[in-house]
């Protein structure tokens, strides 16, 4: 399962899918699926899976880091690397090409037109995103009302939310929820 | 450096990526409410507004929203050597951290107590990501188009569950269309 062949197209890949990923590269995920599990054979659906609750456990760049996984397991360490630069360096060069434009112009009257337009929508999405999220993870009503509190606490501009997730953590590990 | 406006300070480069590593190793669930609170909140790089003015372009290009608020930070602030220092404080330390954790956590999953804390850490990241969305709302209480666009948004990915790149690219076209409309009528 080394064949530096099989890390070059997982690598070309990636790198396309990143390139294409509007609103995040989980949008992808089926198609990473599709091509490491079904076309390519390279681990089973368990073990991708495995990798992505992996990556939701640990705090960081998670999809990065879920990507780096499946590189692992079909290249080894080169292929880990290989996967992470395939996931953020394309939208990398687009996001900094795209800001210098958008700054550029920034006080162009489509351009507030367009800005007036496209926030509200992008703050609809975080705050779905905090829900579809609070689905997963909110158990039962316990967990439910962890969330709750923990959505309240954060307007407390006082208290760190550090101390809110530590609390959760320290709820959750005691068996509490 | 592409801006004409005064930028609110110089932060040094190790500012830079050190702040990047930190929303990094934070942001259990997603680095948003990390990145807002230390960007905006603690340090002032950029008012409330421009940060949501990065974030809503980065949320309408491809790839993760995340890294791109590093890049356009990093490049607001210090321009291109901004950019590389923030995006590698996000990535270099915390996936090197995260890969080992990643392999440790494989071989104690099992355990029960490691389960149940990440129970309660995932549900107060889902309250912290919803608290973050209403203050970046909070803006725009003042305008109907704007809330109900939103509420619209997240009506459509929360409860409709339709797909995201529908409603991306459908509440887009109508909220653009929509704010063309309102300003045309105040001139």
């Amino acid at each position: 399962m080394t064949d530096p062949s099989d890390g070059i197209a997982l690598t070309l890949h990636l790198a396309l899918l990143s390139s294409i990923s509007f609103g995040g590269f989980p949008t992808v995920l089926p198609d990473v699926r599709e091509f490491v599990v079904a076309t390519h054979g390279w681990m089973t659906d368990q073990e991708f899976t495995s990798y992505f609750a992996l990556a939701q456990a640990v705090p960081g760049p998670n999809m990065i880091l879920m990507m780096s996984f499946v590189g692992w397991k079909v290249c080894g360490a080169p292929g880990a690397v290989a996967s992470a630069l395939a996931i953020f360096l394309p939208p990398c060069v687009i996001y900094f090409i795209a800001y210098r434009l958008w700054h550029r112009f920034r006080d162009a009257p489509w351009q507030r037109i367009a800005r007036s337009g496209l926030v509200p929508v992008t703050v609809g999405l975080i705050i779905a995103s905090g829900v579809v999220m609070s689905r997963a993870a909110d158990t039962d009503w316990r967990a439910a009302a962890l969330t709750v509190a923990a959505t309240v606490l954060m307007f407390q501009r006082k208290i760190d939310p550090l101390l809110i997730l530590f609390a959760g953590g320290a709820l959750g590990g005691l068996g509490l929820l | 450096m592409p801006d004409q406006r005064e930028a609110p300070e110089r932060p040094s480069l190790i500012a830079l990526f050190t702040a990047f590593l930190r929303i990094s190793l934070l942001a259990f669930g997603g680095g948003l409410v990390w990145a807002r609170r230390i960007v905006v909140e603690q340090r002032r790089w950029t008012s409330e507004e421009e940060f949501t003015d990065i974030l809503s372009l980065c949320q309408f290009l491809p790839g993760p929203n995340i890294v791109g608020i590093a890049v356009c930070v990093g490049d607001r602030l210090r321009g291109s050597v901004g950019t590389i220092a923030a995006v590698s404080g996000f990535l270099l330390i915390p996936c090197a951290v995260g890969f080992s954790l990643g392999r440790l956590y494989l071989q104690y999953a099992h355990l029960a107590v490691l389960r149940n804390i990440l129970t309660g850490v995932s549900a107060v990241a889902a309250g912290l990501l919803i608290a973050t969305g209403i203050r970046l709302l909070a803006p725009h209480r003042g305008r109907p188009r704007a809330l109900i666009v939103a509420a619209l948004a997240f009506g459509g990915m929360a409860f409709a569950k339709l797909p995201l790149l529908a409603v991306l690219g459908a509440m887009a076209a109508i909220s653009v269309a929509a704010a063309t409309i309102e300003t045309a009528r105040a001139r």
